[in-house]
């Protein structure tokens, strides 16, 4: 699917991926609601069990489809339900960390939060935080930059085509 | 232990209108009027507008009453009001600033001896109206060797602002040459800036004489550009709780420390050299500027432990709830007004907890108390002969030769 | 009924709640639903003012059966709230559970935000991902767990007394764990009860005596949880068993020992009368104590310290040989299905507001001191008599020490206005001392509580609207320790300055500071004071978020007795809810090998911290023991084939999920 950013009132405005173990950042999430909390709209939230369960491929995915950042919430550590999910998804955060600075993304784009079931408070400043972040990075826009290279693709597709036939013509004639 | 108070950023330029506006304004709406501001407050029975009542009329939208009276004039900014509030309102760093100029304002006059001090301040750059190049005489008498900066022509790690009291007064100039003695036993690289030094500007701050304080953090900022050096010392708890709080909002960055912290970090290497006991009972009297305001309450006793010989005995107000000299927020130039009004003077108060301590020594660690005390045994009678000291001084006196 | 066919194509119910007003005025609910109504295989998408009520459920049912939905989307509050409300009415018409999903668009987005365009489309993008996902949901089935019917209680206080009593009654077995050498807990040290002034121990003994002597209560004084293993259902637990010297099998409780003891007075601090009386090393802690055991203290008997002791105590003991110097800690391991979790609070120490000058000048003493100090059993008998000897003539009672304040503890700790009132009028009864309350707000909630305040009143205790500022030694005294009470009496705008004999501080509830460690023990959470969390505010109030562990009393927050009881009977009642059914409910969230895909490789099996993976050696592939794995779903987000898949959490899924939350929406 392409998403191209989208427009807020003519002005572009980040998309945030979010995703947040059941246990501790899901349920500060809740509390955050359930406070009145008031933070940036712009973050979109999957709720996994674990934090542990944030394979890198969807965070590779969320941003090949549009998203401006993505942020992943965990219990602290120590705390985790599962005894040691954050700890394994704080490694392979460090893994996908600088593969992703490899590929060009900014490091504010991901971020990784402990965030305990009884931080409501903590979830709206790290949420505030990054989308301001993201705003002063602007658009990531990788689905467009997608479409462009399509777009070259056919073009030199194309190009090639008809090159090829040209050349076929010419070792016809 | 009660929670230190953290130097907060606030809006320099918050108003009346404004303030409620802000985060820390906004705490203001959250009073519970429990009436912990009035009672702590040690004139809190002498002023009809108290913060608690000050606050209620805000919120109800009678604050120009409060702005006619004169009872904002008796606070010492001695933090106590803050330091106490349950509710976390940043009263002497927020909302009483604002009613302190606004009061200065819609006062018919302005106390005599006040508004001389602020005049002297902005005219020659000390309240007491000393001519400036005299500001250096200390350092130069008595056989005394004290680097200038504009002398030495070369970077120092530390530049000692030295401040008016300890410059001019003979018994400020004790404090100064202390703090000299002990620099030079610890091999420390400093310097003074002599004449080019004017008062940092804190009960100008204080009294909310804005203007005045602006112009003297100008000219302050100015120097301090002039020269390199690493980190800023004073003796006067004033000046390092302007430069702790007041300067950074004009664009301050320096490491600040006061001398009595300075040398309770320094206490391992100066602890051997206090080799000269000294058979003192010595009560310690918190200054506000230190102890409410920064949380040092443990270094200025671990020095006065550090002296062999030395006993040292608790008033009942102590730490945070210690009782101001009086001296701050412009109360130093205020005793006429505040006899005027039928107030004890506080540092008369606080010397007889001294004195009943059974202590030789206040000791004390801002410059002005050392005036405010002195003056106030005059006329409180003891048996049991009493004596102000700076801490450093006893430090000093330790060292022995 | 109708009953969805195989390989039917998708068709896709989507409803959307307003909540009353709490989603509709912050979400155009209707704009929603239209979009949704546009996106492939939704075959339904209405908006409703409640979805959860009743008419709303039927409404869901309903289309089912019409309209042959086969799949149920339910944007309205978090799932934690009502996932299974809609779970269970979709199972009702005959699809399976788990072809629902829920939008949370209260929590996570109506409630949290300000801009009404802003939370529409963040509304739409979270139900266009659930649509997407949906279709990818597989039927499942609830895992079924058998549930021990034994049930460990931790702390020995009211509320954990009352709920073992409960549980025990209806023939459960119930091991209650006790920190201290005895029940009783604070209440045990309280003299009287608000609001009806009854006495305390004269309630709280006859249930001490009955936890002692129930045949299906195991009590173990003295001891601690060590460790914590297991899951809803089975639970193994340590539990360590302190020495005290004495044992309880044979000792009789006469306590001749005591008398006995070499130190002929006793020497030693107190801890039951917080300090204010004295002990000897072997001691009953107070008389009504259960079990009825004394016990030694190593740090001061001397036998324990030197080995050179007459022993008088054991000599006294004789042919009982209850007193055993040898005795070792004992670890001991019990299986059970579900935990109550009492641990009560501490209180306030008030050297922390050093304004008040507790523990500088002695006649200012905390709340549950003089509770000691009125109580008949107490260190004076009953007496009130100060530190100095004297019986006050003027006593001043600080309300809300370490309570309501930023600087300390921020919550109002519920109990403090009533208990004050009431020690004020209990020590007016027995001294004829004049009373000055200084208080903030008055606050008693609560039934008879508001009444008790007006009959006390009416005694003529002084009441000054006004927090304490400064308590300081009179300075016109010389040796009586009269104290001034400085305060502004917020009423009268005026600052007093009141002599008093005594003061008393009326010191909040705060957790206790190993509280952390006790959360860990049980994997639950801690609100940001250290209270532990209940799992809802209002609807799971004694329950946490890992099943099977329930809160009871105030270590879930302050309350005073009737509440703490309350409480404990219904974390006893969830007890019995999961025991009676026999069986618990587990989400089939786990996750399974797809043996065909995987290369052995082994790099799932170190990652398990349940160790459920294996190795099937004859086909060198990994293999998950379902009963074991609990769902978290790292071995799959690790597996390098992707082979391992999560149910409810497939990979797929949560693709899907994605695309659709960053699609672009209409509005």
């Amino acid at each position: 699917m392409n998403a191209t950013p989208k427009p807020t009132n003519g002005s572009w405005s980040p998309s945030l991926v979010a995703f947040f173990c059941n246990w501790c950042t899901y349920t500060a999430a809740d509390l955050a609601g359930v406070s009145r909390m008031k933070y940036a709209p712009n973050i979109r939230t999957i709720r996994l069990m674990c934090s542990g369960r944030v394979d890198p491929q969807f965070i590779l995915d969320a941003f090949s489809k549009g998203a401006d950042g993505v942020l992943i919430g965990g219990c602290h550590p120590n705390d985790c339900h599962y005894a040691e999910g954050n700890y394994k998804c704080l490694r392979r955060f460090r893994l996908i960390k600088r593969m992703v600075a490899d590929l060009g993304i900014e490091e504010q784009r991901l971020r990784l939060e402990w965030i305990s079931a009884a931080e409501g408070e903590k979830v709206k400043t790290v949420v505030n935080e990054m989308v301001d972040q993201l705003k002063a990075l602007g658009p990531l826009g990788i689905p467009k930059q997608f479409a462009e290279w399509d777009a070259e693709m056919t073009r030199l597709e194309h190009a090639a085509q008809t090159s090829q036939s040209a050349e076929s013509e010419v070792a016809h004639a | 232990m009660v929670a230190m108070l953290e130097p907060e950023l606030c809006e320099k330029g918050a108003t009346i209108e404004t303030v409620l506006d802000t985060p820390e304004g906004k705490r203001i709406l959250t009073c519970i009027q429990c009436g912990m501001c009035a009672g702590t407050c040690p004139y809190g029975e002498y002023m009809d507008y108290p913060p608690r009542r000050i606050i209620n009329m805000l919120r109800r939208g009678f604050i120009e009453e409060v702005f006619k009276s004169d009872s904002m004039l008796r606070c010492v900014a001695c933090y106590a009001c803050m330091s106490k509030c349950p509710r976390g309102i940043r009263l002497s760093d927020v909302l009483l600033p604002i009613v302190k100029e606004q009061t200065l304002i819609n006062q018919p006059e302005i106390p005599a001896e006040l508004q001389k001090t602020l005049q002297n301040t902005l005219r020659y750059g000390n309240p007491m109206g000393e001519s400036s190049r005299k500001r250096v005489n200390w350092a130069t008498a008595n056989g005394t060797k004290v680097p200038i900066m504009a002398e030495i022509k070369r970077p120092v790690d530390v530049l000692w602002f030295v401040e008016c009291y300890t410059a001019y007064y003979q018994r400020g100039q004790d404090n100064s040459r202390a703090v000299a003695k002990l620099f030079n036993a610890l091999g420390i690289d400093f310097a003074i800036l002599g004449n080019e030094e004017k008062c940092a500007g804190d009960c100008g701050q204080l009294t909310w004489e804005s203007g005045l304080f602006e112009t003297l953090t100008d000219y302050n900022m100015e120097i301090f550009k002039k020269y390199k050096f690493n980190r800023i010392v004073t003796g006067d708890a004033h000046a390092f709780n302007a430069f702790r709080i007041r300067y950074p909002m004009y664009g301050f960055n320096y490491p600040v420390e006061h001398t009595t912290g300075l040398f309770a970090r320094c206490l391992p290497q100066l602890k051997p050299k206090l080799t000269k006991k000294l058979n003192y009972t010595v009560t310690y009297h918190d200054a506000c500027c230190l102890g409410r305001r920064a949380g040092l309450y443990d270094e200025p006793r671990d020095l006065l432990l550090a002296i062999p010989g030395i006993k040292l005995v608790e008033m009942t107000h102590n730490r945070v709830n210690s009782i101001c000299c009086g001296g701050g927020g412009g109360g130093m130039w205020l005793d006429t007004f505040f006899k005027q009004k039928g107030m004890e003077r506080l540092s008369e108060r606080r010397v007889k907890e001294a004195i009943a301590t059974g202590a030789d020594v206040i000791a004390v660690s801002c410059p002005y108390e050392i005036y405010r005390f002195e003056d106030a045994l005059k006329v409180i009678p003891h048996d049991k002969p009493i004596i102000v000291r700076d801490v450093v001084e006893l430090l000093a006196e330790a060292l022995g030769d | 009924m109708y009953i969805p066919k195989k390989h039917e194509p998708v068709r896709i119910g989507f409803y959307i709640c307003h909540c009353g007003v709490n989603i509709a005025s912050m979400v155009d609910v209707k704009e929603v639903a239209k979009y949704v109504g546009t996106l492939p295989n939704v075959v339904v998408s209405r908006d409703y003012k409640y979805m959860c009520s009743d008419p709303g459920q039927e409404m869901i049912q309903q289309d089912i059966i019409e309209n042959r939905l086969n799949r149920v989307v339910v944007a309205a509050c978090s799932p934690m709230l009502h996932e299974q409300t809609f779970r269970k009415a979709t199972e009702k018409a005959g699809i399976n559970p788990f072809f629902f999903q829920m939008v949370n668009i209260r929590e996570h987005d109506a409630w949290v935000h300000t801009d009404r365009l802003e939370a529409t489309r963040k509304a739409m993008a979270l139900a266009r991902a659930a649509i997407q996902r949906v279709p990818l949901h597989k039927p499942l089935e609830v895992k079924k767990v058998a549930v021990h019917p034994n049930v460990l209680i931790v702390g020995g206080g009211i509320a954990g007394i009352h709920a073992a009593l409960v549980l025990a009654n209806a023939g459960k077995r119930v091991y209650l764990v006790e920190r201290d050498p005895t029940i009783g807990g604070h209440m045990a040290k309280f003299d009287k009860t608000f609001p009806t002034l009854d006495c305390a121990m004269c309630v709280l003994s006859p249930k001490m005596a009955a936890v002692g002597s129930h045949p299906n209560i195991t009590l173990w004084t003295y001891s601690e949880v060590a460790k914590v293993d297991g899951y809803v259902g089975n639970y193994k637990v340590v539990v360590r068993r302190k020495p005290r010297y004495v044992l309880e099998d044979l000792c009789t409780g006469c306590q001749e020992c005591v008398e006995a003891c070499v130190y002929k007075e006793p020497k030693f601090r107190d801890e039951f009368n917080l300090g204010l009386g004295k002990r000897k090393p072997i001691r009953l802690p107070f008389p009504q104590a259960i079990p009825p055991v004394t016990l030694i203290d190593p740090e001061t008997c001397i036998e324990l310290k030197s080995g050179k002791c007459k022993k008088t105590c054991l000599e006294a003991c004789g042919d009982r040989k209850a007193i055993d110097f040898k005795q070792q800690e004992e670890l001991r391991e019990i299986l059970v299905g579900t935990i109550i979790v009492a641990t009560g609070y501490q209180i306030f120490d008030a050297k922390r507001t050093p304004y008040y000058g507790y523990g500088v000048y002695p006649n200012v003493y905390n709340a549950l001191e003089v509770e000691r100090l009125i109580n008949a059993s107490g260190p004076t008998n009953g007496e009130l008599v100060m530190r100095n000897g004297q019986v006050p003539k003027k006593v001043a009672v600080i309300h809300c020490v370490g309570s309501r304040d930023e600087n300390t503890n921020r919550w109002c700790s519920r109990v403090c206005c009533l208990y004050s009132l009431k020690l004020a009028h209990l020590i007016h009864e027995r001294t004829n001392a004049e009373i000055v309350n200084f208080y903030i707000d008055m606050r008693t909630p609560g039934k008879g509580m508001e009444e008790f305040y007006n009959r006390l009143s009416e005694e003529g205790m002084m009441l000054v609207r006004g927090k304490v500022a400064d308590v300081y030694p009179d300075p016109t005294d010389g040796t009586t320790g009269r104290l001034i009470v400085q305060a502004e009496d917020t009423l009268m705008s005026r600052i007093l300055k009141i002599p008093v004999d005594m003061v008393v501080l009326s010191v909040g509830l705060e957790p206790h500071p190993d509280s952390d460690k006790i959360r860990r023990l049980f994997n639950m959470s801690c609100s940001s004071e250290g209270w532990f969390l209940e799992r809802h505010p209002k609807l799971a109030p004694v329950s946490t978020f890992t099943d099977g562990i329930f809160l009871a009393g105030c270590c879930q927050g302050p309350k005073d007795i009737p509440d703490s009881v309350a409480q404990a009977g219904a974390a006893a009642a969830e007890c019995f809810s999961l025991i009676d059914k026999g069986h618990i409910e587990q989400e089939p969230n786990t996750a399974f090998v797809v043996e065909k895909e995987c290369s052995g490789c082994k790099s799932c099996i170190p990652l398990c911290p349940y160790t459920a993976i294996s190795l099937l050696e004859d086909k060198k592939k990994a293999y998950i023991n379902e009963a074991l794995c609990k769902g978290c779903g790292t071995c799959v987000a690790s597996c390098p084939s992707g082979s391992i898949v999560q149910n409810l959490f497939e990979d797929a899924e949560v693709f899907s999920e994605i695309e659709g939350l960053l699609a672009p929406v209409p509005v």
